[in-house]
């Protein structure tokens, strides 16, 4: 069963009424109330760690979907739209649960990874996310482990696209976490780990050398 | 870990340092984690949500929302593409059929002597598809590109569209889309009266590229026609026609 594909235990974490409009949007998109998809998967996003870090794929099926179906796009600029909304309500959001910010940056740096326009990432994402990921590279935010997990995930999966879209962004970024790393005493050692870790990463250009690799992850003995 | 040498070492380098906007970790070495919040107020204060850094990867958005400005990311990014297929014709396909029509001493060969430029200005390449589509749009074009497959069509002989992305001055692109639609005439359909027909097409579809085209461009490249071209602008089409005939008979 689990080898059924992930979408499938994604939708299950849905009602039977959400599941059938997400199944009908991913394969009928016209049939549906884009719209209400859109949010369906956005307030989804915001509860569900598992599925905000994975959500981009469904977004990049009914977008395919629909430019298939009738050249349209309208599921993409309600999404991205619903997007831009809570990108605007950010620091009230960070400061209503932490959680549900994490999660917010884990999926719209999904989405930015998935969703393509000419198979370039798309421009209007590119300072948003880097907004996000400075703001997770603040020194309380350091503090959090969840959000230096998120910070170092997102770096992870669209950082080398990212600093293709602006290297002087990443600079500054990566002057953060330096700093952070070096220079914040209160810093756990998970976030140290992680923060070098990420560090290392970007050095060797986006790749883990083998030793890197190793040390990092299978060097772990009880 | 590490070492005290180190670490003050690094606090009096990033003392001299400058900073950016997202460089609030320390003021005056002020190090102390507490300082984040107030930094993360700071930061909030003063950027707007729609905070973007000048970076000139980043063209100024006219859109204000992400849905739409993504749609025009998608289509500025369609005509790029064109464009690139265009000018990858430009540097291959032309140099050969360049020399031939300078024998045929067609229209062509006014650009043989200036090296491939790439005409980009969008106004232009706008308009200019414009004029190409009212060729296109006609029945003799229809039964030309049936009746005559592209491998068999010879430079000079057969009409050939004018490469819009090419750089042309006002006057030579004119020409050369007149010439062509001359020559897409031989393919209209048969009528009883033909000869006249044809002739009454040709005054008619020229006669409407200039007055539906907004003459922009023409002060780039003939600064001294302008001035006369735009009070012509004003006045009926009778010297437009006029001009048209001369240019007619020089060919």
């Amino acid at each position: 069963m689990e080898g059924s594909g992930k979408e499938e235990y994604k939708i299950q974490s849905f009602d039977m009424e959400t599941q059938n409009l997400l199944k009908t949007a991913l394969k009928d998109p016209s049939a549906v109330d884009l719209d209400k998809v859109s949010n369906v998967i956005m307030d989804q996003s915001l509860k569900d760690q598992v599925f905000s870090k994975e959500a981009g794929r469904i977004c990049y099926t009914i977008v395919q979907a629909e430019a298939k179906q009738n050249n349209g796009s309208v599921f993409r600029r309600n999404l991205l739209n619903r997007l831009q909304q809570e990108f605007k309500g950010r620091e009230e959001m960070r400061k209503r649960s932490v959680q549900e910010w994490v999660c917010y940056v884990s999926f719209i740096c999904n989405v930015f990874d998935y969703l393509k326009v000419n198979n370039m990432p798309m421009m209007a994402l590119v300072h948003p996310v880097y907004d996000c990921l400075f703001q997770l590279a603040q020194p309380d935010s350091l503090r959090n482990e969840e959000e230096v997990d998120c910070l170092v995930l997102a770096l992870h999966r669209i950082g080398e696209q990212l600093e293709r879209m602006s290297q002087q962004r990443m600079d500054e970024l990566f002057c953060l976490l330096r700093d952070g790393f070096l220079l914040q005493e209160d810093l756990s050692s998970l976030a140290r780990l992680l923060l070098l870790e990420v560090l290392e990463f970007r050095a060797g250009g986006w790749t883990l050398s083998e030793t890197a690799q190793k040390y990092y992850y299978s060097e772990v003995t009880d | 870990m590490f070492s005290d040498h180190q670490t003050s070492r690094r606090i009096t380098a990033g003392d001299a340092r400058k900073r950016g906007s997202d460089g609030q970790l320390r003021s005056n070495g002020d190090l102390h984690p507490s300082t984040g919040q107030k930094g993360e107020h700071r930061r909030g204060d003063r950027r707007a949500d729609s905070f973007t850094t000048p970076d000139s990867v980043r063209p100024v958005s006219r859109h204000k929302d992400w849905g739409s400005e993504v749609e025009a990311e998608e289509l500025r990014m369609s005509k790029n593409r064109d464009a690139l297929r265009s000018r990858r014709r430009i540097l291959t396909a032309e140099p050969g059929s360049r020399e031939r029509t300078v024998s045929s001493g067609s229209c062509d060969s006014r650009d043989s002597a200036s090296p491939a430029e790439v005409e980009t200005d969008e106004n232009i390449l706008s308009r200019r598809q414009k004029q190409i589509n009212y060729g296109k749009n006609t029945l003799a074009y229809d039964r030309y590109i049936k009746e005559v497959p592209k491998h068999l069509r010879q430079p000079g002989v057969h009409p050939r569209t004018p490469n819009k992305h090419r750089k042309y001055s006002r006057r030579s692109w004119d020409q050369q889309i007149r010439m062509w639609k001359v020559k897409l005439h031989n393919w209209d359909p048969p009528t009883e009266d033909g000869d006249l027909q044809a002739v009454e097409q040709i005054d008619l579809g020229d006669f409407m590229d200039i007055e539906l085209d907004p003459d922009e461009e023409t002060g780039t490249h003939y600064p001294c026609m302008t001035s006369t071209e735009d009070q012509n602008d004003e006045d009926s089409g009778t010297s437009r026609k006029m001009k048209k005939t001369e240019e007619l008979q020089k060919v």
